[in-house]
C-alpha cells in the first residue's frame, strides 16, 4: 500500500457519487436573497422554522455522514502515511487512532440519524474538500488542516444541528449532536496541542502551518456557507469553539474569511445571473 | 389539455423542458387532471426544493424552484425520480383545491407549517398506494418536526397516512389535534 | 477482622497463584518490544486501509480496530521502562526479518477490490497469531512477579478476541463464491508460509514450540 493517497482513489461503494469543490462552486445557483430577483427567504440558517427544514436538515445530516467517512480516512492515513518516529511520533500516531475510532462512530451515529430523518445513504453528492484537506505530506500540515480547520467547522455544524434538535424537540438528534460536539471539541485541542508541541523549536513551519490553516478555514466556508451572517446557513459557534482552545483572534479569523467567503460568492452569483440575463 | 414549461432552455441547470412537460402529463393523466391546462415555472437560478402551487378550475400554476426537480446526487442536472415526485404532489394538492374537499384550504403562502407537513403526509400516501416510491420515513420526520416527538404525533401521522379521501377541515383538525396531543 | 491469635494466611485458600514463570526480565522485555512493534504495523495498515475499502461496514470496523491495536501498542510501550528498558524504542523492533517481510506482504493489498485479502492478512492470520503468543505468554508468565504483564495482556486478549470474530464474520459474509474461497485460501497460504518463517509475533517460541528456528527458516 503506497503512502499518501491521492482524493480520486477514495473507496466508495456504487451508491456514492462523489464531486469536488471546485464543481460544487461552479453551480451559479444561490438560496442567497441578496442577489436574487425574487426573495427566497429572510434566513437561510438552517432552524426549523424554515419551510424546507426537514429536506435542508437531511441534506445537512448526509453532508456530515460523508465528512465523517472522509475524517475517518484522514486520521487512519496519518496514521499510515508517516513513519514513527522520524516523521511523526508515537503519541501524535495513537492520538490519530483514537480519532478514527471516534469518528468511525460518528459515521455509525450519521447513519442512525439518516434513518431517523428518512434520507438514503448517497443520496445528496459527496464533496471530497474535507479529505483534499487531510492529504498534505507534512503531518503538522495535516493537523492544522484536519483537527483544527476541518474539526472546527464540525464543530459549527454539529452546534448548528444540536440546536436544530433542541427547537423542533427532537431529542435524539439532540442527544447525538451533543455527543459528536464533545469528541470535536477534543479533536480541535488534540491538535492545538500537538501543532504547538511538534512545531516548538521551528517558528517557520508553525507559521506554514497556521497559515495552511486559514487557507482550509476560508475554503471550509464553502463560499459563505458557514457565517456569522444569516445568510449561512450555519453559524460559526463561538462558545464551543473557545472550549476547544481557539483564542478571540482565531476565532475572529475565522469570522472574517467566512464572511469574505460569502461575499466573493454572492458577487460570483450575481455576476453569473446577470450574463444569464444577458 | 396543454403543458407549458417555462423557461425552455436552461442555463444553470441541465434540466429538460420538453421531457419535463412529458413528465408532467403522464402524472396528470394518472391523476385523472388530463382535461386542465398546467404552466410549469422553474426557478433555475435557486437549488432550494420548494414548489408552489395555484390551482383554478381551469389551469394549474406550477412554481418550482430548481432543487425540487434535481438529481441531488448528481447537482444541477434533472431527476426523473424527483421531477415525477414533485410534479404529483403539486398536482395532487391542486387537484385536492378544484375537485376534492379542500375548497375552504387557505392559499399556500397562508398555510401553517403544521398543516403543509399535515396535508404533505394525506398526498404522499396516496401517491405511494399509487405506486410511487416514497420514503415513508422521511415524511414521518417532517410531521414530528411540525407537531412534535411523541407517539401519541406518531399515532395522528398513521391515522393521516392510511386516510383515502378527507377534507381540508377534517385533516386540519388531525394536525391541530397532533400539536395539542404534544403540548 | 481474623480473630485475635490467629493471624490470617497471605495467600487465601483459593489463591492459586505460583510465584515460578518462564520468562526472565529480560525474555518480558524483548517479548514486549516485539509486541509493540507488532501491533503498532498492524494499526497503521488498518488505518491506511480505512480509505480504500469501499464496504461501508469495514471501513467503519477497521476504524474501531486501528484503536484497539495503538492503544496494545501503547500498554506495551509503557511496560517497557517498567522492565529496565528505559529506552522503549530500542527493543521497540520485529522479532526478526521473516515478520518484516511477513508484514510487507500482509500490507501489499490496495485496490479496492481486494477487501478480502486485507481482511484475511489481518484476521485470519496474524490476529491469530497474536492470540496464540499472548496466550502462551500469559499462561507461562509469573503470576506474582509479571502480574501487571498479565493485566494487559487479559485486557488484550479480550479485544483480540472480539476482532477476530468481527473481522472473520467480516470475511464469511465477503465469501460469496467458489473463485472468492479460493482466493482467500492463497493468500492465506501465502501469507502463513512467511508467517511460519517467523515462527510467531515475537520469533520462534511464540508459543513455547520451535524456540529456534527450523530448518530451512530464516534465522532470528
Amino acid at each position: 500500500m503506497k503512502k499518501f493517497m491521492p482524493v480520486e482513489e477514495l473507496a466508495r461503494d456504487e451508491r456514492f457519487h462523489q464531486v469536488t469543490q471546485a464543481e460544487r462552486m461552479r453551480d451559479g445557483r444561490s438560496a442567497f436573497s441578496a442577489n436574487s430577483e425574487q426573495s427566497r427567504r429572510s434566513s437561510n440558517r438552517i432552524t426549523p422554522e424554515r419551510p424546507d427544514a426537514s429536506e435542508a436538515a437531511r441534506g445537512l445530516m448526509h453532508g456530515i455522514f460523508v465528512g465523517e467517512i472522509q475524517a475517518l480516512e484522514g486520521a487512519g492515513r496519518t496514521c499510515w502515511d508517516f513513519t514513527t518516529g522520524e516523521e511523526a511520533p508515537f503519541a501524535l500516531k495513537l492520538d490519530m487512532a483514537r480519532q478514527a475510532w471516534d469518528e468511525a462512530r460518528h459515521v455509525e451515529i450519521s447513519v442512525k440519524l439518516g434513518d431517523w430523518m428518512g434520507s438514503e445513504i448517497g443520496q445528496f453528492a459527496e464533496n471530497t474538500v474535507l479529505f483534499q484537506a487531510a492529504c498534505s505530506n507534512d503531518p503538522v500540515l495535516r493537523l492544522a488542516g484536519v483537527n483544527r480547520a476541518l474539526e472546527g467547522l464540525a464543530i459549527d455544524v454539529f452546534t448548528t444541528m444540536k440546536e436544530f434538535g433542541e427547537v423542533a424537540g427532537d431529542p435524539y438528534l439532540e442527544f447525538c449532536e451533543d455527543w459528536m460536539l464533545a469528541d470535536e471539541v477534543t479533536h480541535v485541542k488534540m491538535g492545538s496541542d500537538w501543532l504547538r508541541k511538534v512545531t516548538e523549536n521551528d517558528p517557520e513551519r508553525r507559521k506554514k502551518a497556521l497559515e495552511f490553516q486559514n487557507i482550509v478555514d476560508k475554503m471550509f466556508s464553502y463560499g459563505g456557507t458557514r457565517s456569522d451572517s444569516d445568510e449561512s446557513s450555519i453559524g460559526l459557534a463561538r462558545r464551543f469553539r473557545e472550549l476547544a482552545g481557539f483564542t478571540d483572534d482565531e476565532v475572529e479569523y475565522v469570522a472574517e474569511v467566512s464572511m469574505q467567503a460569502l461575499n466573493e460568492r454572492k458577487a460570483m452569483i450575481a455576476e453569473k445571473q446577470a450574463a444569464a440575463r444577458r | 389539455m396543454t403543458i407549458t414549461v417555462t423557461p425552455e432552455t436552461f442555463h444553470f441547470v441541465s434540466f429538460d423542458a420538453p421531457h419535463t412537460a412529458r413528465i408532467a402529463a403522464r402524472v396528470a393523466t394518472m391523476l385523472g387532471l388530463d382535461d386542465i391546462d398546467i404552466d410549469i415555472v422553474v426557478d433555475e437560478t435557486s437549488p432550494l426544493a420548494r414548489v408552489f402551487v395555484d390551482a383554478a378550475p381551469d389551469r394549474i400554476v406550477v412554481t418550482a424552484h430548481s432543487g425540487a426537480l434535481e438529481d441531488t446526487k448528481h447537482p444541477t442536472n434533472q431527476s426523473d425520480r424527483a421531477t415525477t415526485l414533485a410534479l404529483s404532489r403539486a398536482l395532487l394538492k391542486a387537484r385536492d383545491r378544484v375537485r376534492g374537499g379542500f375548497a375552504d384550504a387557505p392559499a399556500d403562502s397562508a398555510l401553517e407549517l403544521r398543516q403543509t407537513a399535515a396535508w404533505d403526509v394525506h398526498i404522499v400516501a396516496r401517491l405511494s398506494r399509487l405506486g410511487m416510491e416514497i420514503n415513508k420515513q422521511a415524511s414521518l420526520y417532517n410531521f414530528r418536526n411540525r407537531h412534535g416527538f411523541a407517539d401519541s404525533v406518531d399515532g395522528v401521522f398513521e391515522t393521516i397516512w392510511s386516510i383515502e379521501a378527507t377534507t381540508w377541515s377534517e385533516l386540519d383538525a388531525f394536525s391541530a389535534r397532533a400539536a395539542t396531543a404534544r403540548a | 477482622m481474623a480473630s485475635k491469635g490467629k493471624p490470617r494466611a497471605p495467600f487465601a485458600p483459593w489463591d492459586r497463584r505460583e510465584l515460578p514463570g518462564s520468562f526472565s526480565v529480560e525474555d518480558t522485555a524483548r517479548r514486549a518490544g516485539n509486541y509493540k512493534w507488532a501491533e503498532m504495523k498492524l494499526f497503521e495498515a488498518l488505518g491506511g486501509w480505512i480509505a480504500t475499502v469501499p464496504e461501508l461496514d469495514v471501513k467503519m470496523r477497521l476504524g474501531t480496530h486501528c484503536y484497539k491495536h495503538a492503544w496494545h501498542a501503547e500498554l506495551w510501550h509503557k511496560r517497557l521502562p517498567e522492565l529496565r528498558e528505559m529506552n522503549p524504542d530500542r527493543l521497540t523492533m520485529p522479532a526478526n526479518d521473516a515478520l518484516v517481510r511477513f508484514f510487507a506482504a500482509m500490507t501489499e493489498p490496495e485496490a479496492p477490490e481486494t477487501t478480502l485479502e486485507k481482511l484475511t492478512g489481518v484476521y485470519r492470520v496474524l490476529i491469530p497469531r497474536f492470540i496464540a503468543a499472548y496466550t502462551f505468554h500469559l499462561n507461562n508468565t509469573s503470576e506474582i512477579t509479571d502480574a501487571p504483564t498479565i493485566r494487559s495482556l487479559r485486557f488484550i486478549l479480550q479485544d483480540e478476541f472480539d476482532d477476530w470474530r468481527d473481522g472473520e464474520m467480516i470475511i464469511q459474509s465477503l465469501i460469496e463464491t467458489p473463485d472468492d474461497a479460493r482466493r482467500v485460501a492463497e493468500h492465506q497460504a501465502r501469507l502463513e508460509t512467511l508467517m511460519t518463517e517467523a515462527g510467531g509475533v515475537a520469533g520462534h517460541g511464540s508459543i513455547g514450540f520451535h524456540a529456534t528456528a527450523p530448518e530451512g527458516a530464516a534465522a532470528q
